[in-house]
């Protein structure tokens, strides 16, 4: 049997500080298969990119507390790995694409020189395979007149080609892995769909997995084939993109879903919102974290927190589901 | 006698002719570009980035002074006005911007962000002021307690109902909204819309929303206006433009953003943006590079407004759009 491309099993990420203890994460696994897309789906606020960052191992060591049974790449445990032995991985083995590529990004450097520096990092040594392996990942991504990209700083690039750009320096090592998060967020809706088409381009080509963070379900369902829900650290809902759009089961997927503006010939009478606000993580309520804002709630939703109920790969952690 | 009725009383802002260029390096940013809002109507102002749409909303409130134009807010010229009445039109205009984190001083607190406009504006008396304040944090769903704090103490939907609430205590007519819910996650976004259509039926405001979100504009707008490169392309009840959107932009837009999966890769290969150059002002049309239904005229001439009838015109509204297509003259059929 293959090993999945990325597999995360019970990682929980706990902060403690003069706050207070939060937990930010708690116990999330899921693993996603070469070539496959998921989707990871939540409000701000619930632990989306503290997940990434955890995956990544791109947190302060002082006052964050992670835990986990394994993140494997490829069947290897990175979690285990010293610093030192993590840089050989990150960027060779798994890749980031961050949601700001205009933070991302030095301003001092040619986008040239910072997608180089990535490949040279995993393969020394040869100056003309270096350059030639730049502009492919230019070319990759559908970039036109490469050696004018390759010469541009990120500010003379418009947002669009920033990110893909960043797209590039991730995929310039051709990664088993890659995480995305928020990559189309502030992006308007020709430049995401460009920017989408690139990622799936990609996968496809490379067999790439990609975990997908955002809280566009519109996103996710362009590109994913299957999508988690988070909120407050827990996964709620895991399931195929299809099942969440046509029968959303934990009340929280369902919300998010009614929250999308449907473009339809007739105006809608009103506008649907989940009510309330994300709990701050130093003031997580008892039981299931939704119950607070859920309307299907009952006294079982405030006492005990509900477990993760598999069924035909399909997930929820509800004691009512839809 | 087909003319559009006259109306007896000038729309609350109307905008002529106005257009707007950058020197060095030399772009036409805004283009002729012509519009009104009535009273209480909300006009959804959409594009994609680099379009025009927030220089607009920009030389509406004269942050930018536009090269030629009218900008007429209740028939007289915002931009032939002097400081001091430029100053009170300004009270019955105000913005909101995308980024609420960066709108809001983060050194003063929400007691002093809510006061600045009234003591700017000079606005009632101390004690008036303060019930003021009060009351607009009711209004956009904030209690009295949230005063004394600073704005990073809020998650960004509150955020953005305070910089809501500062645009709202002059009591403005028209509220401009440039992607004010573009930064703010999806059941965030629709809280902040719930708000917006309280103060469209409850309080009689108009909004210019400048948004790239189709789905958002079909909530909350009346009328549509699509802008490409600095111009106007089409202009429409938001019903017609949902349901028959005639520019060929307009319907690339709205393919855009069905949420139907699944991605077709394209062939074509991305070149840089320069953005427009007055080289590129040849008069043709400005989507004729891009346009899937391109026919030759396109490339020689610049198209005009051409209004599309309707059999119940009166109903139906005026829909106009920049297209070669819809020219009766080249175009029999249609």
């Amino acid at each position: 049997m293959k090993c999945p491309a990325l597999s995360v099993k019970n990682l929980s990420i706990r902060f403690d500080d003069s706050s207070g203890r939060r937990q930010v994460v708690d116990r999330v696994s899921f693993s996603i298969n070469a070539g496959e897309a998921t989707g990871l789906v939540g409000e701000s606020g619930c632990g989306k990119t503290m997940l990434s960052l955890a995956i990544f191992g791109l947190l302060p060591s002082t006052g964050v507390y992670v835990e986990s049974d394994g993140i494997e790449i490829n069947g290897h445990d990175i979690s285990t790995l010293s610093a030192k032995q993590k840089r050989a991985v990150l960027g060779r083995d798994i890749a980031m694409i961050f949601q700001q590529p205009g933070t991302a990004l030095d301003p001092v450097f040619t986008i040239g020189q910072q997608i180089s520096a990535v490949y040279r990092r995993h393969n020394p040594g040869d100056k003309t395979k270096t350059r030639q392996a730049m502009l492919d990942a230019l070319e990759d991504v559908g970039f036109g007149e490469l050696e004018e990209i390759a010469a541009s700083y990120p500010h003379q690039l418009s947002g669009g080609m920033r990110q893909l750009a960043m797209i590039a320096m991730a995929t310039v090592c051709k990664p088993a892995v890659i995480i995305a998060d928020e990559p189309t967020t502030a992006l308007d809706s020709s430049t995401r769909l460009m920017i989408l088409q690139q990622l799936e381009r990609l996968r496809t080509k490379y067999q790439t997995a990609i975990l997908l963070i955002s809280h566009d379900l519109t996103v996710v369902r362009q590109s994913c084939s299957d999508v988690m829900v988070m909120y407050c650290g827990r996964l709620l809902e895991k399931t195929d993109c299809q099942s969440l759009f046509t029968r959303a089961r934990h009340p929280y997927s369902a919300g998010l879903l009614s929250c999308i503006p449907q473009i339809g010939n007739s105006r809608p009478d009103g506008i649907n919102a989940i009510p309330g606000q994300v709990p701050a993580a130093t003031d997580l309520p008892r039981g299931c974290h939704f119950a607070p804002r859920c309307n299907r709630a009952e006294s079982a939703c405030r006492q005990s927190v509900p477990d993760f109920h598999y069924e035909n790969g399909k997930g929820v952690a509800c004691f009512r589901p839809l | 006698m087909n003319s559009p009725m006259q109306q007896p009383s000038p729309p609350l802002l109307e905008i002529r002719d106005l257009s707007l260029r950058f020197q060095k390096p030399e772009r036409l940013i805004i283009d002729r570009v012509s519009f009104s809002i009535e009273a209480g109507s909300t006009l959804g102002v959409v594009g994609a980035s680099g379009a025009g749409k927030s220089s607009i909303a920009r030389t509406i409130m004269r942050l930018i002074e536009p090269d030629e134009g009218k900008v007429l807010f209740k028939g007289e010229d915002i931009l032939q006005m002097d400081p001091r009445q430029l100053m009170a039109t300004r009270q019955r205009i105000q913005l909101v911007f995308q980024e609420p984190s960066a709108s809001l001083s983060p050194r003063r607190s929400i007691q002093q962000i809510l006061l600045e406009p009234l003591q700017h504006f000079s606005i009632g008396n101390a004690e008036q002021r303060q019930e003021k304040i009060l009351q607009t944090l009711q209004t956009v769903g904030l209690d009295g307690d949230v005063l004394r704090r600073y704005p990073h103490q809020f998650s960004s939907g509150q955020q953005q109902r305070i910089a809501i609430a500062r645009a709202l205590v002059t009591d403005p007519e028209l509220l401009i909204a440039d992607e004010a819910v573009a930064s703010l996650d999806v059941s965030i976004q629709a809280q902040i819309l719930q708000l917006i259509q309280t103060l469209q039926k409850d309080h009689g405001i108009a909004f210019l929303f400048i948004s790239h979100d189709l789905g958002v504009i079909r909530q909350i707008a009346d009328d549509i206006a699509v802008t490409y490169r600095g111009q106007l392309v089409e202009q429409s009840s938001a019903d017609q433009f949902f349901s028959a959107a005639a520019h060929p932009y307009s319907k690339a837009l709205l393919s855009f953003a069905s949420h139907k999966p699944p991605l077709q890769p394209k062939g074509n290969r991305l070149r840089l943006g320069r953005g427009r150059t007055e080289s590129d002002k040849a008069p043709v049309c400005v989507f004729a590079r891009h346009c899937p239904e391109k026919v030759p005229v396109c490339e020689q001439v610049e198209p005009a407004d051409h209004v599309i009838r309707y059999r119940n015109q009166h109903k139906a509204g005026r829909h106009c759009v920049k297209c070669h297509l819809y020219n009766k003259v080249n175009n029999h059929d249609f």
